[in-house]
């Protein structure tokens, strides 16, 4: 600690400047994972300003195709390496996630490094938290669960057997090369889905793990148009996070908004703000979306995002109150702080007072109840999609691949409802784990949080 | 910090200060039903003098806090003015208001709670500065790390969180960043209070030092009064929103004037138990202050209060248990009626008589009372049980009331030193409060 005092308020560029090194490793590391991805990240941008550019991407399906077909004598060709589709796409996967985990850890290296070489100060309250988070077994399942299904929206292109545009948007534009009686044949992939369809019947079924009869592999059947299932899924899970997130941001931005305003001011805005919120939350929500996702369906906004865009808005419209009203209560207790009067007293500005000294305790809060009704929005716009409001067809969305399969649950393409249920609860599920994780590593003193972390971190002390 | 050494004033110039003229503050809470405002702060008049500590004693929910928020514009003064250096600072708003609040500043009763846990010391302190944009961003490093070494604490503490730090610690974190910006004036609100008794004195001593350094002006706002006897060299006794006594500390302490600091005084345990003090103990609880007594504010709890002409002689026991009588029926009126109580009544199943039987026999049934007295009693026990009880209260008023339940008493000059202190007993035809023993001495 002896150079702490002549260099003390060295901004961060400059402490790494006189300790480069565990910087610099890191950042090498970075800069190296950064390169395997972007071809992806050049194609993006790009596309953003025309036609998009295409640098080969190590993660990508063109460096790993697994589109092929297999000769007679057993041999596959055009896949990778000439692996069975299956393996190449399996190989892709495994790749892909490989990746985004290692991604994920070296970001969490990064700032461990970073509170052991370049922090100011020794311990902070959050390190506590972190640390209690880190011993959070359960919430670390959902953590888990949730990132793979960020990925799974992320890689969305390059994680399906096949593309959305090649099998569900235009199947009569793309070709599928395949071995019948000897020959090579090539036809459209339009055709070919209605041979691979899945309808109940055994003779007419393509299930989870199979090759369909144009030598294509499908890791979850095929839906009952024939279309990849898994291809569908994961632009699905695009969708849901889409609409997931930006109407919890949004609606996470006005919670704390009035959260913080009401608190802060109290009285007549307060009073304002429950009347509106307890009317809002007062209406039967569901029915709500409904009928504003109808009324609403024939403007513009419903053409952004196929509809995406506009359940964000509904949903972020009538589920602000619910977030409001779980924040609205450590807002004011933050309020009553003398720390808030000590800002007062010497003339803060109130903004830069609710920003500074309010909005950091609340903000576990609504990461909690955010996280917590994520699942609860997954699930809601997968109803409403399994009504048919909602997301436009033929966009992939979860609900309605449960609503194509309703027929069908009990025949042997069980699949297609099946899957999509499955996953939809588990996501759910472990949002709700990493919303439990997060309550109690900002507050452990809730329900029983201390007992319960105290114990999975004994025994898991070496994580 | 060569140049504040300089400016350092010695203690108590004698010249003004804050003046507080005539500064009420009313709470309206509960905005929506039309109900009475909380009178926390109810006309109070003193000067506080450049370089003094001023303390402001009282029981809790006196108004002191309130009056120390109000003087550093915490609270909105409802009507009167504080002057501090002439400026009426209650007018003041923007950026007047904003350049003004580095003159004054306070430090809260509990570190707890006074510090944002979730920033480093270092911030903290550096806040008002960075608020006031107080020279360049290194100088205000460099000022706070002065200040942490002022209060007696380690720079290299700068990047360490509140939660690092004992009570004691964390008060001095909160003076240092009371001082940050140089202000004259600094409202302590019970800066003590919530530390241990061990730390305390340190922090009281680092107080008296940093005032004598900086020249500091103090509102030192404390329950405790031997810590105010210490620390203080005027006292300011406050009870229900009035400034009952003001006054040198010493003479204050020694020689009480107003009944309300006499009773105040001998709640202290005596340090010397061989001194014969007769210890007063105060009956009942303050009155509500959205709902204060006509008269003196303490008139309904007073243990010297005058007595109408009539009832000179009368016994004390008897005096003090219609006083109590008198009270109960007040607390009674206040005290909501609830469903059960209004819908027996409704059926004449009568509670408010069983119950006002009840007191009164337990009021006046070991006493003498004469006849003229009891029927006065009886007349208004038959009010309330009839459900009059305003009529009740008046009644019992009109006979048994004085100059304390009719008129505010004004301020009386009770010495040399200029204390003044708030009671009709000042006026000639009475006797001085120090000179009469209280009934419940008797
Ligand atoms: S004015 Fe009357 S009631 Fe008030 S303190 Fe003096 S004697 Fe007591």
């Amino acid at each position: 600690m002896s150079g702490v005092n002549d260099d003390a308020d060295a901004s961060l560029v400059e402490r790494i400047r006189e300790t480069p090194q565990p910087a610099m490793r890191w950042l090498a590391g970075a800069l190296a994972l950064f390169v395997l991805e972007a071809g992806a990240v050049v194609n993006a941008v790009t596309g953003l300003f025309g036609s998009p550019v295409d640098i080969p991407t190590l993660l990508s399906r063109d460096v790993i195709p697994n589109n092929g077909y297999q000769t007679p004598a057993g041999v596959w060709e055009e896949t990778f390496l000439g692996l069975s589709a299956g393996q190449a796409w399996a190989f892709r996967v495994v790749l892909i996630y490989l990746y985004a985990f290692i991604v994920a850890w070296w970001v969490w290296r990064g700032y461990l490094v970073f509170r052991k070489h370049y922090r100011h100060a020794d311990w902070t309250p959050r390190d506590d938290m972190v640390d209690r988070l880190r011993g959070h077994r359960w919430g670390q399942f959902g953590a888990i669960i949730v990132f793979m299904f960020v990925v799974m929206a992320l890689f969305a292109p390059a994680l399906g057997p096949t593309t959305v545009e090649r099998t569900i948007s235009d199947p009569y534009s793309y070709h599928v090369e395949y071995y019948e009686d000897g020959e090579l044949q090539n036809t459209t992939v339009g055709q070919a889905n209605l041979g691979s369809r899945s309808q109940g019947n055994p003779d007419r079924n393509v299930g989870p793990m199979q090759y369909d009869d144009f030598g294509r592999f499908h890791p979850f059947g095929t839906i009952p148009s024939g279309k990849d299932m898994f291809t569908f899924m994961a632009a699905g899970a695009r969708v849901s996070l889409f609409i997931g997130l930006v109407s919890i941001g949004i609606s996470g931005f006005i919670a704390a908004a009035f959260a913080l305003l009401t608190a802060y001011y109290k009285g007549l805005v307060d009073l304002v703000v429950v009347i509106t919120g307890d009317s809002i939350m007062s209406l039967p929500r569901l029915l709500f979306v409904m009928l504003l996702s109808v009324v609403l369906g024939g403007s513009w906004i419903s053409s952004i995002y196929n509809g995406g865009f506009l359940l964000a808005l509904i949903f972020a419209g009538t589920g602000w109150p619910f977030l409001w009203r779980s924040v609205r209560g450590p807002a004011f207790q933050v309020a009553e702080q003398e720390w808030i009067d000590a800002a007062k007293s010497f003339g803060q500005k109130p903004r830069v007072t609710m920003q500074k000294h309010m909005a950091p305790y609340i903000l576990g809060y609504l990461l909690v109840y955010a996280s917590m009704s994520l699942g609860g929005i997954i699930v809601a716009v997968a109803g409403l999609s399994f009504l048919g409001l909602g997301i436009s067809p033929p966009t992939p969305e979860w609900g309605r691949a449960i609503d194509m399969g309703q027929a069908y649950v009990t025949t042997s393409s069980w699949h297609i409802s099946f899957i999509p249920g499955v996953m939809i609860v588990l996501v759910v599920t472990a949002f709700n784990a990493l919303g439990d994780g997060i309550r109690d590593a900002v507050d452990p003193q809730s329900e029983g949080g201390d007992t319960s972390t105290e114990a999975t971190a004994g025994t898991g002390g070496g994580a | 910090m060569s140049e504040q050494i300089q400016e350092s004033v010695s203690v108590a110039t004698g010249e003004t200060l804050v003046e507080i003229n005539d500064l009420k503050t009313y709470y309206d809470d509960g905005a929506i039903l039309d109900s009475n405002p909380v009178k926390a702060v109810d006309g109070v008049n003193f000067d506080i003098k450049r370089g003094e500590t001023l303390g402001l004693v009282g029981e809790s929910g006196c108004g002191k806090t309130t009056l120390g928020r109000t003087l550093i514009q915490l609270e909105d003064a409802t009507d009167g003015e504080v002057l501090f250096d002439g400026t009426d600072v209650t007018e003041l708003s923007g950026t007047e208001l904003k350049n003004w609040r580095r003159n004054s500043q306070m430090v809260f009763q509990d570190p707890e709670s006074s510090l944002n846990d979730r920033m480093t010391v270092g911030e903290i302190i550096r806040e008002p500065l960075d608020v006031h944009a107080w020279n360049t961003p290194q100088e205000r490093r460099e000022r706070v790390r002065e200040l942490l070494d002022v209060v007696g604490l380690r720079p290299e503490h700068y990047y360490r969180y509140p939660h690092q730090f004992s009570g004691g610690q964390r008060q001095r974190i909160g003076i240092a960043r009371a001082l940050a910006l140089e202000p004259e004036f600094v409202v302590l609100d019970e800066p003590v209070s919530a530390l241990d008794v061990s730390v305390q004195a340190q922090i009281l001593n680092l107080l008296e030092d940093l005032q004598d350094e900086f020249g500091l002006t103090y509102l030192f706002i404390a329950h405790d009064l031997s810590v105010v006897r210490h620390i203080c060299d005027r006292v300011a006794v406050m009870y229900l929103g009035h400034v009952m006594e003001l006054g040198d500390s010493e003479e204050l302490f020694d020689n009480p004037k107003n009944p309300y600091t006499h009773s105040l005084l001998s709640a202290i345990p005596e340090p010397d138990p061989t001194a014969n003090k007769e210890r007063i103990t105060l009956r009942g609880t303050p009155p509500s202050p959205r709902d204060p007594p006509k008269g003196c504010p303490f008139t309904t709890r007073c243990p010297m209060k005058i007595r109408p002409e009539k009832y000179q002689n009368m016994d004390a026991d008897l005096w003090v248990a219609i006083e109590v009588f008198r009270e109960v029926l007040r607390e009674r009126a206040r005290a909501e009626k609830t469903l059960t109580e209004i819908a027996k009544e409704k059926l004449g199943m009568d509670t408010r008589f069983s119950s006002i039987g009840e007191i009164r026999t337990e009021l006046f049934a070991e006493l003498d009372v004469p006849s003229e007295v009891r029927e006065h009693i009886d007349t208004a026990a038959t009010y309330v049980a009839n459900n009059e009880e305003a009529k009740a209260r008046e009644y019992l008023g009109e006979e048994f009331g004085s100059i304390c339940d009719s008129e505010t008493p004004a301020h009386h000059v009770v010495s040399d030193t200029g204390r003044a202190s708030t009671c009709h007993r000042h006026l000639a035809e009475y006797d001085e409060p120090d000179e009469f023993t209280p009934y419940t001495e008797r």
